[in-house]
């Protein structure tokens, strides 16, 4: 045995780079678990984006409800607009939490000493994941009812949805971790994803909108395919990356 | 004066001298461009400084993937001189690209792919400074803000791809960046295939006929959104071997222009330009440009490195500060 290396600085140092002894997934489900269990208690973000939701698409369906009688040929790229808007702002609104709440409640510390930064990580994608699911369907089934939107194609919508979000968490989970650390945070959180979010944006809704106006799978395949490399690209560079931002 | 800091002052120097000179020869060497008049002279600015703007980018995720391999204080002046320096190139590429668009097509904003693409670089830019100047913790900040800096980076090529599909059309002079059409245009014939496309307008060819030195083709023009046929009369020098007059399509900026002729045959080239197209052809204008991007990039080297210097030097004022004013 290497004589420099005591026994007490090889237990301190395992007991403070955390606890790897339980596997990756188990470690990432327990953070996922216990966002979920404290989301619930106070339910402050589901609450705050489901409200905010549901005051965004009124309000749309206030200004645009006549316009949906009248033909209008670009209709459907306005409702995708609008819709990807809607979405775009609920998130904007709630993801940062899951990493906000840590530093607020200052639980940061131990959640370093609980979990290895990667569980962490994955937990937290997963607990915004959930969430954003959420916010999705109900805004878009309010949507879709409030303002009379036609959804030529659902299983198409639903598919670029579900990329959508996947592509939102990916670039949005460690832009939380980032501002967590900040000291503006709310306000910030917008600033930094919106320009990382851009080319998702544009691909999502030119795909909703073929969607909406009803065109086949083969309109909506190429989005599909350019939201599914963001995504995998965006997640493949939050791993390497996160272990820099989770850093005391 | 040590051998180091007199090569310094010579470059220094010698940089003065180059950008004086551009701004010169942007007057007195580039010669007028027929369709565009004294706002051709633009390019000689406009593309250097929008070039050097990817340029800063990418140097400054270079500095902060090495700060974040080796923490130290410098490669993170680097990476932020870098992206101020090329936030004011991005400043400048944008102003001078949007007056230039509405002098010469009616609108300063058109969503054109690269006008998408610089937009969202100059709001990274600008997110990127916020970031900053949120941290108080100085090790945190450059930590973070490296981070932030490269996960940006990571999704401009995504961003290039996709600002294409943006637009139905592009107005900067790039053949590639208009759907559909191949930057080698199509041959039509009055015997043989006399019906082409190029992008979505549907070309015909209805006649050759010579006057004088020039060849002038009827060719009948449909495309979406117009109503009628309409026809256009494109003509080709033949002793210079030169497209001569380009109309324009009707309702569009761009041209279409004949850029080979075959009239034993009965045969023309046919091929769409956007405004602008040509215009680094001729030798004078070339060389001025080239010039004018080696200026822009020493400019950039210059600003950069003065600036990563002035902030390594705060930095370190700021912490001998602190080390003077603690108690002993």
């Amino acid at each position: 045995m290497d004589p420099r290396v005591s026994p007490q600085s090889t237990v301190e140092a395992s007991t403070t780079t955390a606890p790897p002894k339980a596997p990756l997934l188990t470690a990432a489900w327990a953070v996922f678990r216990k966002d979920v269990r404290s989301e619930l208690r106070t339910r402050y973000a589901l609450n705050a984006i489901l409200l905010f939701a549901v005051s965004t698409v009124v309000a749309m369906s206030l200004g645009m409800g006549p316009l949906t009688t009248s033909r209008n040929a670009d209709l459907p790229i306005i409702h995708a607009a609008l819709l990807w808007v809607a979405i775009l702002f609920a998130a904007f609104t709630g993801l940062a939490r899951a990493f906000v709440q840590e530093e607020e409640a200052r639980t940061a510390a131990a959640l370093r000493l609980s979990a290895r930064p990667t569980a962490v990580f994955l937990g937290k994608l997963w607990f915004n994941l959930a969430l954003l699911l959420l916010i999705v369907a109900v805004t878009t089934t309010l949507f879709v009812v409030m303002l009379r939107v036609q959804v030529g194609n659902p299983g198409l919508l639903a598919a670029l949805l579900l990329a959508g979000s996947l592509g939102l968490v990916a670039a949005t989970t460690l832009i939380a971790a980032i501002i967590a650390r900040a000291s503006v945070k709310g306000a910030l959180f917008a600033v930094l994803s919106f320009p990382l979010l851009a080319p998702l944006l544009v691909v999502a809704i030119q795909g909703s909108a073929n969607a909406l106006a009803g065109r086949g799978w083969e309109s909506g395949v190429g989005a599909l395919q350019v939201l599914a490399g963001y995504t995998i690209a965006l997640f493949t560079a939050s791993l390497f990356l996160f272990n820099n931002v989770w850093e005391p | 004066m040590s051998d180091r800091l007199r090569l310094d002052q010579a470059a220094k120097i010698l940089l003065g001298v180059w950008m004086a000179g551009i701004v010169v020869a942007m007057f007195l060497v580039v010669p007028q461009y027929v369709g565009l008049g004294d706002a051709g002279r633009i390019i000689i600015l406009h593309v250097p400084t929008a070039w050097i703007t990817t340029v800063a980018f990418a140097v400054s995720a270079v500095y902060s993937i090495r700060y974040l391999w080796k923490r130290r204080a410098s490669d993170d002046a680097g990476a932020v001189a870098a992206a101020e320096a090329g936030f004011l190139f991005c400043a400048l590429a944008t102003v001078s690209g949007m007056w230039f668009a509405n002098i010469v097509w009616g609108t300063p904003w058109n969503w054109d792919p690269r006008e998408t693409t610089i937009l969202i670089l100059l709001l990274i830019y600008a997110a990127y400074f916020a970031l900053r100047s949120a941290l108080d913790d100085v090790e945190r900040r450059r930590r973070l803000s490296a981070v932030y800096n490269l996960f940006a980076a990571v999704t401009m090529p995504f961003l290039l791809f996709v600002a294409p599909r943006m637009a139905e059309s592009t107005l900067h002079p790039n053949c590639a960046f208009i759907q559909g059409s191949h930057c080698d245009g199509i041959w039509l014939e009055l015997n043989g295939a006399r019906v082409g496309q190029l992008g979505d307008v549907v070309l015909a060819l209805q006649g050759i006929e010579q006057r004088g030195d020039l060849a002038v083709a009827q060719v009948e023009v449909r495309m979406p959104g117009l109503r009628e046929v309409a026809l256009l009369t494109p003509s080709f020098e033949l002793s210079s071997g030169k497209p001569a007059d380009r109309p324009e399509f009707p309702g569009q900026q761009f041209l279409l222009a004949v850029e080979g002729v075959d009239l034993t045959n009965g045969r023309v080239l046919l091929n769409m330009e956007a405004p602008g197209t040509g215009l680094l052809s001729n030798s004078r204008t070339f060389w001025t440009f080239m010039a004018a991007n080696i200026g822009f990039l020493g400019l950039f080297i210059w600003l950069y490195r003065l600036r990563a210097d002035v902030l390594l030097l705060q930095d370190r004022l700021a912490r001998r500060e602190v080390a003077y004013e603690l108690p002993a």
